[in-house]
């Protein structure tokens, strides 16, 4: 039983192999950004919003009130990358339901690189907030004595995250390839249903755990900070 | 399950781009979107504001005015009141005034039928007067009326012969003008009695209808009548006092 889509080629370009994992990220994003263009492309305050134009509204905002109620002093890149996240995951896991379509989160890799991009966003978001040293403070806080469990527990949260979202989105595809060995008619819809509501769910826990690490890694305490906006 | 860290980084570098992607095509639209609409939103509430308060002071001056024009409605109200009452006052006092007018006219009108009547009566009585005591003579005592006054004319000229002499001066015709011709008989008694008198004064007789019956005598501007006009004005008296009298139901005893 194949487990992983790192290993099925889905077509060379130049002598290098595409595997489904890139090439079904690759038709993931461009889904969502072609989706996005054409429902923004005119957009005019004059205009009154379409039922799309709505649509992507009420997720975006939905996506800002959640950061904001987690971190109320967030800035809109948060928006920018735990959005994505959480828009990347969502959609690859409802695509589930396209037959032959295998979602990129199934792959430990796709997993462990979204893992990873938190893992380095988080330090970064959190420089950026309050300085190198400023950052580098929080691994010594409360005491000195806390720095190593401080390291082993950022990098945990990363491992812990990749596993979480490649267990969840894997075990679907694990069970749903046992029962369908016991009952082929029957169980892959159910499994399927399921298994979009499993992909939602881990979407939403996926972008909330990192916008939680984020927002804990640009904390600064007793210093009231402004609400940034894009520049 | 094993991880292609090939596939990582490629994944890594999806991921980003994605993020960029989106930012690029969804946040960013959708957002600006979102604040624009906000900031048109808020801008049509400030000019909603602006709106609703001249409305508010539009509706407070819309009550002003209404209640400048019901004061000066109630003014012009009473104002006109007063100048009806000052028409009516006057039209009155005009319609009054017309009466008292037309009143007077009437009481004028009456008073001229009135004397109309009296002279008519005056002159009814007379002639009726003259008469009966003609008839009343004749038949009675076989006398004439008109010689009797023309005796009785010339015994009232005896006692003013001297009057009648300086005051004729040099005048040489007497006139003596009756109602009615005096008989040639009682003609020639009067020349006879005046010559007697005023020697080489001529007498000559005419007739007026319009005169009471009697004589008057007229010697240059001397002027001597008998008449019986005082007693018809006593008769026409006696009558009106009588008509007037029956008129109102009394009765008054004139002996």
């Amino acid at each position: 039983m194949e487990m992983t889509p790192d290993e099925t080629t889905l077509f060379t370009v130049w002598g290098v192999g595409i595997n489904e994992t890139v090439g079904y990220t690759w038709i993931v994003m461009i889904l969502l950004t072609v989706a996005s263009m054409v429902i923004t492309r005119n957009l005019r305050p004059d205009v009154p919003p379409n039922r799309w134009r709505t649509t992507l509204e009420v997720i975006v905002t939905a996506i800002q009130s959640q950061i904001e109620e987690i971190s109320p002093r967030a800035s809109r890149h948060v928006l920018y990358f735990s959005g994505t996240l959480f828009l990347f995951i969502a959609f690859s896991n409802l695509l589930l339901v396209v037959p032959g379509f295998t979602p990129p989160t199934a792959s430990l890799s796709t997993t462990a690189a979204l893992a990873l991009s938190v893992l380095i966003a988080v330090p970064l978001f959190g420089i950026t907030r309050q300085g190198i040293g400023g950052y580098l403070k929080t691994y010594v806080q409360p005491s000195v004595v806390m720095l190593p469990f401080n390291i082993i527990s950022e990098f945990s949260r990363g491992i812990s995250l990749a596993i979480r979202l490649y267990g969840n989105v894997m075990s679907g595809a694990v069970i749903a390839g046992i029962l369908l060995s016991i009952a082929p008619f029957f169980f892959p819809v159910v499994m399927d249903v399921l298994g979009l509501l499993t992909g939602l769910i881990q979407a939403y826990i996926f972008a909330i755990l990192a916008t939680v690490y984020i927002s804990s890694a640009t904390a600064t305490v007793g210093k009231p900070l402004h609400k940034e906006k894009d520049k | 399950m094993s991880i292609d860290w090939v596939t990582v980084a490629a994944q890594i570098g999806n991921f980003l781009v994605l993020v960029w992607l989106l930012k690029r095509f969804l946040y960013k639209p959708i957002l600006n979107g979102i604040d624009a609409r906000e900031a048109e939103i808020a801008t049509q509430m400030g000019e909603a504001e602006v709106a609703q308060k001249k409305a508010a002071a539009a509706e407070a001056e819309f009550l002003e005015q209404k209640q400048r024009l019901l004061a000066d409605n109630s003014a012009h109200a009473e104002r006109i009141r007063e100048q009806a009452e000052e028409e009516k006052d006057a039209l009155l006092a005009a319609t009054r005034e017309k009466l008292e007018r037309e009143k007077q006219d009437w009481q004028a009108h009456l008073e001229a039928e009135r004397e109309a009547f009296i002279r008519q009566l005056h002159l009814a009585s007379a002639d009726t007067l003259y008469q009966l005591v003609r008839r009343a003579l004749r038949d009675l005592a076989d006398e004439d009326l008109e010689e009797h006054i023309a005796l009785n004319v010339i015994g009232k000229l005896k006692p003013l012969a001297e009057e009648l002499t300086s005051a004729a001066g040099r005048a040489e015709q007497a006139i003596a003008t009756t109602h009615s011709p005096l008989p040639e008989n009682t003609q020639e008694k009067m020349r006879a009695a005046l010559e007697r008198l005023a020697p080489g004064l001529s007498l000559s007789f005419t007739t007026d209808a319009r005169q009471a019956p009697g004589l008057i005598l007229r010697i240059g501007s001397v002027q001597v009548a008998w008449t019986i006009d005082s007693y018809t004005d006593e008769l026409v008296g006696l009558l009106t006092e009588r008509l007037a009298a029956g008129g109102s139901g009394r009765v008054n005893n004139h002996g």
